[in-house]
């Protein structure tokens, strides 16, 4: 089956929206454009981990998305809390 | 028979998750305030970040060159995408929110606020 190759196809449109992300994350003019480009950025590097752990056969990669997944949602309540209280922490 | 389907059906999940992650970019870039550009986000957050993450899972349980890991990379995969699938529209509304009470992201371009009509600039540029 053409599952790599596929992949492989795919692979560079999700390197594109990175560098829009980035642009975005990097540029933002307030404070919460910049988490939602870090936001962004984290979802594509989870989609990446996991594309990528089939792409290369390698099953160890697939257990780090998890974690992000949830880190992504921790800096948005953080960042939401510190923003309306002027505290760290949950 | 079926693994070809699961593959297929996964390799399509995988290839519209990169065409929406794609439109989510531009978006992202195009709008013009903090609550459009939420908006182009959630496009890359769902359809380009829970279907192509449970797409890999179905081409995990179909691919046979993955050796006996494979149900172990589907049924993570599953549980991502469903992760990811309850926490970011979460997210996403907890830090709108936090943004419009602290006065963080003013409304720019603008039609009706009807939350605080302060916050609304009319006709505004950029």
């Amino acid at each position: 089956m053409f599952v790599q190759e596929f992949i492989a196809a795919v692979v560079p449109l999700y390197l594109v929206a990175t560098a829009l992300y980035l642009y975005r994350a990097l540029k933002g003019p307030t404070i919460p454009d910049h988490v939602l480009g870090v936001d962004l950025l984290s979802y594509n590097l989870a989609v990446l981990f996991i594309v990528l752990g089939i792409f290369f056969k390698e099953p160890i990669l697939i257990v780090t998305a998890i974690p992000l997944a949830l880190w992504i949602y921790a800096l948005d309540i953080y960042v939401a809390k510190y923003l309306e209280r002027r505290v760290m922490g949950a | 028979m079926i693994e070809e389907l699961l593959v297929y059906t996964g390799l399509g999940l995988i290839a519209l998750g990169a065409f929406a992650q794609l439109v989510s970019g531009i978006g992202v870039n195009r709008f013009r305030n903090f609550y459009l550009r939420l908006h182009a986000a959630t496009i890359g957050s769902i359809w380009g970040c829970v279907y192509p993450i449970a797409g890999a899972g179905l081409v995990a349980l179909g691919y046979k060159e993955l050796g006996p890991y494979s149900t172990f990379m589907a049924g993570a995969a599953f549980i991502t995408s469903f992760l990811v699938l309850i926490l970011s529209p979460a997210g996403s509304h907890a830090l709108a929110r936090a943004a419009h009470k602290t006065r963080q992201a003013l409304v720019e371009p603008c039609v009706h606020d009807a939350l605080d009509p302060s916050m609304c600039v009319r006709g505004g540029g950029s």
